[in-house]
């Protein structure tokens, strides 16, 4: 079980503490940043042993395992972060692939179930149908790849789980079984590398089936 | 033994890299140079970091001409060296022995009269840039320039560091100081709760459902807010700390809530059947700014609190997934090929100025004085932290090796 810990020196944080996308009326004159990649020569006389950073950490975790905050430490209930409630993929008798519960996969930005997608939806309802109606429960995830916002991409990644969310109801799925998450861009199925063919394997959903 | 592992791997992934560009005229700025105490010069492993810090808060104030030579002397008594007499002014400093108490004195040559001096001191020796950050912003108020209290402030951020699995980081503006405040599982887009920093919101994502905490700074306790199924954020927070803009989607649907903090009713602002994400606050706070892709791709749009109608805002490019405000400005990000670029804008003019120009940046955000912006510049897998002072043009880059920033806030 993973667990979450809150980390807080309470002496230590006193806190120191609508029109077309055109490029007119573009403000060049004021001020250009460039690319921020200007060296500048002060820093190339840094004091010897400076840049090692040694003791930047020196405070990570400084109270071992459990012992801060008022509250200590706040478990993990094995929610839908580290799929520890032993669903997933596999873990119903549905194998992955050709013949188990199939992804739909997306194009960029995209979140609409076009026609080319509702074989691989109906193929997926036909297959946990009858555990749906015997009182299993459908989990719909939502991914993206890692173009974009963060926020944006776990919005995006809603909108994709909902539009598939209505075509598994629109298969005879019931609606009140199926519960929504986006992950947004934290759980890529590839990593490496940022080509196209690897995003393209991140837009995706997921449909995972536990009792 | 955990813990020792983790420490070894991670001593260098914040490295002091800053890369400054100043552009601004010299002429109108005062000419400083520092001078450490003798007494406790190297007494740590910290003293000539001090220094570097000290060094470059000046320089980020866009208001000296500083002295790049650590110089020495007493800083018990008046004696200034030979070769300074002709700086305007020198600024003394002791950093104590056990990293924990800083003295400062700013002396004007021409008559060695002592302009200002103070002591700080911070609670443990890990969080020794503060010491510099805010004997600079008060040498640098007390000659009455304009304020640079965004040196003061805490950064704190998310970082995904495996699949599924996210740390919430604090830290300094120039991540000399950093250490973890949230760990284990999926924790996301942190956001300061009020002005002062004492609390601040976050996303975990270890509940059944999206949960969002609000995290006391001062006694480490944490208070559930609010629930949603498929996502749920606090992206903005008002002046006072009164009202939160939410992204929630308890349907299924992502939209723009404004919670109140007290009574904890929720109130929908945005009701368009796609994407409405990222809400921030307008200047008196009746209208927002937000991300929504009613045109087909991700743009930035304003409205009036209880108003139905939108306005878009983003005048240049056509995919713009995040945004910022302060005031009547906007800043938001447009990608163009394989470019991301932070762009500065107005809710109220079709003002549009690039502040970059290449590479991958992201994650703008303004300071509390809207004349600093803060940004994500990622490069393969390495990001930095950069800053922009559009006050005096200068820009700072402070890279940060490992993890990729998922959100931010200062």
């Amino acid at each position: 079980m993973t667990t979450t810990k809150i980390l807080l020196a309470a002496t230590a944080i006193s806190l120191l503490m609508v029109g077309c996308a055109q490029k007119k009326n573009v403000d060049t004159t004021s001020g250009q940043f460039g690319d921020n990649t200007t060296l500048d020569g002060a820093y190339t006389t840094i004091p010897e042993g400076y840049e090692d950073n040694t003791g930047h950490y020196d405070n990570v975790d400084p109270y071992g395992s459990g012992d801060y905050g008022s509250n200590g430490e706040y478990a993990n209930n094995g929610g839908y972060a580290d799929g520890s409630k032993g669903y997933g993929n596999g873990s119903n008798g549905y194998a992955n692939g050709a013949g188990g519960i199939q992804n739909v996969y997306f194009g960029v930005d995209q979140y609409a179930i076009t026609s080319e997608k509702l074989s691989t939806i109906s193929h997926n309802a036909n297959l946990i149908r009858d555990d749906i109606r015997s009182g299993a429960k459908l989990k719909i995830e939502g991914h993206c790849d890692a173009t974009g916002s963060d926020e944006y991409n776990y919005a995006l990644g809603l909108r994709r789980a909902k539009a598939a969310k209505d075509a598994m109801v629109s298969n005879g799925i019931a609606s009140d079984s199926i519960s929504l998450m986006s992950m947004g861009e934290s759980s890529p199925a590839c990593t490496s590398s940022t080509s196209a063919e690897c995003y393209a394997k991140n837009r995706r959903v997921e449909f995972k089936v536990f009792q | 033994m955990r813990y020792i592992l983790f420490f070894l791997l991670t001593l260098n992934l914040y490295s002091y890299d800053a890369v400054l560009n100043i552009e601004k005229d010299v002429e109108s700025k005062a000419t400083l140079s520092l001078v450490e105490d003798t007494v406790t010069a190297g007494a740590s492993s910290n003293h000539p970091k001090m220094f570097k810090l000290l060094l470059n808060d000046i320089k980020m104030s866009g208001h000296f001409v500083v002295d790049e030579t650590l110089r020495r002397a007493p800083f018990a008594n008046g004696m200034l060296p030979v070769e300074l007499h002709d700086r305007e002014y020198i600024l003394k400093y002791a950093y104590n022995r056990a990293g924990t108490n800083l003295q400062v004195k700013l002396v004007r040559v021409a008559d060695n009269n002592v302009m200002y001096q103070n002591n700080y001191s911070v609670n443990t020796s890990a969080r020794y840039p503060f010491l510099a950050h805010n004997a600079i912003v008060e040498v640098n108020n007390a000659l009455g320039y304009e304020d640079i209290s965004w040196m003061k402030r805490n950064i704190i951020f998310s970082k995904y560091t495996s699949s599924r699995k996210s740390e919430i980081w604090i830290a300094d503006y120039t991540l000399n100081f950093a250490s973890v405040l949230v760990r284990g599982g999926l924790n996301l887009f942190p956001k300061w709760a009020n002005p002062n920093q004492s609390a601040f919101y976050y996303t975990s994502y270890n509940e059944t459902l999206p949960t969002l905490y609000k995290v006391s700074m001062s006694s480490g306790s944490r208070e559930k807010i609010a629930t949603s199924q498929g996502m749920l954020v606090a992206s903005d927070v008002s002046a006072d700390g009164s009202k939160v803009l939410l992204t929630m989607a308890p349907n299924g649907q992502p939209d723009i809530y404004e919670m109140d903090v007290n009574s904890g009713s929720k109130q929908r602002l945005t009701t368009f059947r796609g994407i409405d994400v990222n809400g921030k606050y307008l200047a008196d706070e009746s209208r927002i700014a937000f991300v929504s892709d009613r045109t087909g791709r991700a743009n930035i749009y304003t409205k009036s609190i209880g108003s139905s109608s939108v306005s878009k805002a983003a005048h240049y490019g056509n995919n713009n997934s995040s945004c910022d405000a302060s005031g009547h400005n906007l800043l938001y990000t447009v990608k163009e090929g394989g470019a991301n670029n932070v762009y500065l804008g107005s809710a109220s003019s079709s003002y549009v100025r690039p502040l970059t120009s290449s590479g991958n940046n992201k994650l703008p955000r303004f300071s509390t004085n809207g004349k600093v912006i803060l940004y994500i510049k990622s490069n393969g897998g390495s990001n930095s932290i950069g800053y922009l002072n559009l006050a005096t043009n200068q820009s700072a880059l402070f890279s940060m090796q490992s993890g990729k920033i998922q959100s931010i806030d200062w």
